[in-house]
C-alpha cells in the first residue's frame, strides 16, 4: 500500500509563562524561560492510502494538536511530517468570516485556497446543495448556529477534494441527519482511496466509521491498530478509570503532566 | 502530486542575506498579487457590511473630519492662504494623504493576528496578509484623490504637467506603509503591546506631519528635525504635485535618498522578522 501520511518522531513543545513578563524575556534573551510542557512526546505513525484512522484518548491527549500539525495548520517543534497530496480541515471552529454571507465565505475561502474564479463558479452550487443552508446562504455568518456553521465548513472542505481529510469533533453538532449525510460522503471518499483522520467522542460514530484506530495518551502512541482491536482496550481503560477515585485519577493525570513537562527531545 | 514536507528549520532567515530576504517577500507580494486584489475587495466588503450606509462611510467619515479641521483652523483661526494656495486646498492635499496612511497603518499592524487563525492553511504566504490589507484602504484613497482633484480643478488649481509625480508618490507611500506593516504585523502577533504602540504614536503623528501646520513658518532647525518623518517628503510631495509646480523629487534629492535609505532598512528590518518567525506566528495568538 502506499504511504500517504508518515509523522515522525514529532514533539510539540508550549510553553507555559506564569508572568507577561517572563513571556518577554524569553523572547528577548537565549536563556530560556516559563516552563515547558510537551503536547505531543516523540510521536510517530504512518497512514496509507484509504486509512481510515481514529483519534482516541481521553482529554489533554493531545489529540487536536495532532489533528493540526497533520493539517499544517501548527508546525510541529521537532520532527517531521510528511502528507502526501492537500489536506483539508474540519473543525467547529472552521474559520469562517462571521461578517460575511454563506455565499461569501464560499468564494473567500476557495479563493484562499487557490482556487481560479471558474473553479469557484463551478464548485460553488455543489457546496450549497450539500450545505443545505435554504435562504440562509445569502446571510451573514454570525446569524448561523453552530450546527450551520459546521454545515458549512464541512461542505466547503469535502467539496475541494483534499487527499487527505482531518476531521476534528465537527459532526458532534451537527443533526443526525447531516451526520449520515456527512458519513456517505466520507466513505465515498475511503473508496477513492483517500486518508481520513476523525476525532470524535462519540464511541459508536468511530466504530461505524474507523477502520483503525490510534490512541493517544500523554503525547504519546498508546496503541495503534485495527480498530476491532484497539477499541476494546480503550474502552476497558476508560471504565477502569472512570472507576477509579478522584484522588487516583488526579494522580493519573499528574503522572502525565509531569512526564509532559520533563520530556526532552534528545530522547527521541 | 505534491508532496508536501513540514521539516521545522530554525531560523532560515539567519543564513538569508537582507537583499535575499527583501526579494523573497517582495516576490511572494507579486506571486499572489491577483488574490491579494480578490481579497482586498472581501476585506472593504466585510468591514462595510453591518453598517446601512455601507461604502458611503468611506467617504463621509475623512468629510467630517475634513469640515471639522477647516473650521477650526480656516475658519476661526483665519490661516491665510499658503503660498497663494487657498488654505482649504492645502489642508485638503495633505488630508487625503493621511485619511490613507492612518488606517492603513492601524489596520496593518493587527492584520495578522487578527486574520491569521482564519487563514492558517492557505495557499498564500502570510507576508500577503498586511499587502491585502494595506490595498483595502488603498482603493478609497484612489477614489477620495479622484474626488480631490475634481475640486482642485473646478476651484482654481487646475492640473499640470507636476501631476506626473504624483503616481511616484503614491508608490513611495505604498512603500512606506507596507513595509512598516510588515514589521508591526508581525511583532504585533508576537507581543500585543505593539499594537498600543502604533495607535498612540498613530495618534501623535498627525501633528507631527506637516498637515495642519505650515512646514516652512518654522525655524530652519525645527524644519531639519521634523523631516526626519518620511509623512513628511510625502505629504509635501503631495502638494507639490497639486499646486506647488516644482518637481518635489528632484528639487529634494537629498530628501527623496534619505526617504528611499529608510525604505530599505524598514524593509530589511521587516523582511528578515517576517521571514524569521511566520511558520511559529500560530503559536503566539
Amino acid at each position: 500500500m502506499e504511504k500517504s501520511v508518515i509523522v515522525k518522531n514529532v514533539a510539540k513543545r508550549y510553553k507555559l509563562y506564569s508572568k507577561q513578563s517572563e513571556k518577554i524575556l524569553d523572547l528577548v534573551l537565549p536563556k530560556s524561560f516559563g516552563e515547558e510542557f510537551y503536547a505531543l512526546r516523540g510521536l510517530s505513525f504512518e497512514a496509507e492510502k484509504g486509512d481510515v484512522i481514529g483519534f482516541i484518548g481521553v482529554n489533554g491527549s493531545g489529540k487536536s494538536t495532532l489533528s493540526n500539525i497533520i493539517a499544517g495548520i501548527v508546525p510541529p517543534t521537532y520532527g517531521e511530517v510528511e502528507v502526501q497530496g492537500q489536506t483539508a480541515l474540519i473543525a467547529v471552529q472552521s474559520g469562517l468570516n462571521n461578517n460575511l454571507s454563506g455565499r461569501e465565505n464560499i468564494e473567500l475561502k476557495c479563493l484562499m485556497l487557490g482556487f481560479t474564479r471558474n473553479q469557484i463558479k463551478e464548485l460553488e452550487p455543489e457546496i450549497i446543495d450539500f450545505a443545505d443552508l435554504g435562504k440562509f446562504i445569502d446571510q451573514p455568518v454570525k446569524s448561523y448556529s453552530s450546527g450551520m456553521k459546521s454545515r458549512l465548513g464541512f461542505a466547503i472542505s469535502v467539496t475541494i477534494n483534499p487527499d487527505v481529510l482531518v476531521i476534528d469533533e465537527a459532526l458532534s453538532v451537527g443533526d443526525k441527519a447531516f451526520a449520515e449525510k456527512c458519513l456517505d460522503k466520507m466513505n465515498e471518499f475511503k473508496e477513492k482511496g483517500k486518508t481520513i483522520f476523525f476525532i470524535s467522542h462519540s464511541v459508536g460514530q468511530m466504530k461505524q466509521f474507523c477502520e483503525k484506530a490510534l490512541w493517544l495518551e500523554f503525547g504519546k502512541v498508546k496503541e495503534y491498530g485495527k480498530i476491532e482491536e484497539v477499541m476494546p482496550k480503550y474502552e476497558s481503560f476508560l471504565k477502569e478509570y472512570k472507576a477509579m477515585s478522584k484522588k487516583e485519577q488526579k494522580d493519573f493525570r499528574e503522572k502525565g503532566a509531569e512526564l509532559q513537562s520533563n520530556f526532552s527531545h534528545e530522547s527521541i | 502530486m505534491k508532496f508536501f514536507s513540514l521539516v521545522h528549520l530554525p531560523n532560515v532567515s539567519d543564513r538569508m542575506g537582507p537583499m535575499k530576504a527583501i526579494i523573497k517577500v517582495m516576490k511572494e507580494q507579486v506571486n499572489s498579487f491577483y488574490l491579494i486584489q480578490r481579497l482586498a475587495l472581501y476585506d472593504i466588503k466585510s468591514t462595510n457590511k453591518n453598517s446601512y450606509l455601507g461604502l458611503a462611510w468611506e467617504l463621509i467619515t475623512p468629510a467630517i473630519q475634513l469640515a471639522v479641521y477647516w473650521f477650526v483652523f480656516g475658519y476661526i483661526m483665519k490661516r491665510a492662504d499658503v503660498n497663494g494656495v487657498p488654505f482649504f486646498h492645502w489642508l485638503l492635499a495633505g488630508m487625503i494623504l493621511w485619511f490613507f496612511v492612518n488606517p492603513a497603518l492601524l489596520h496593518g499592524s493587527k492584520s495578522i493576528y487578527t486574520r491569521l487563525r482564519m487563514i492558517a492553511k492557505m495557499s498564500f504566504p502570510t507576508s500577503a496578509i498586511p499587502s491585502y490589507v494595506l490595498l483595502s484602504k488603498l482603493y478609497p484613497h484612489f477614489f477620495l484623490l479622484g474626488i480631490a482633484i475634481c475640486i482642485f480643478q473646478l476651484t482654481g488649481s487646475p492640473i499640470s504637467i507636476y501631476y506626473l509625480q504624483l503616481p511616484y508618490f503614491l508608490f513611495a507611500t505604498v512603500m512606506l506603509v507596507f513595509s512598516i506593516n510588515l514589521i508591526t504585523s508581525t511583532l504585533s502577533t508576537i507581543i500585543r503591546d505593539v499594537q498600543m504602540i502604533v495607535q498612540s504614536i498613530l495618534k501623535m503623528l498627525i501633528y507631527l506631519s506637516p498637515i495642519l501646520w505650515i512646514s516652512f513658518d518654522s525655524p530652519v532647525f525645527v524644519q531639519t528635525i521634523m523631516k526626519i518623518n518620511p509623512l513628511y517628503y510625502l505629504i509635501e510631495g503631495y502638494r507639490a504635485a497639486f499646486f506647488n509646480h516644482n518637481w518635489y523629487f528632484i528639487e529634494q534629492w537629498e530628501y527623496t535618498l534619505y526617504f528611499w535609505t529608510l525604505i530599505f532598512i524598514l524593509l530589511w528590518v521587516g523582511s528578515i522578522l517576517h521571514l524569521k518567525f511566520r511558520d511559529h506566528l500560530i503559536d503566539y495568538l
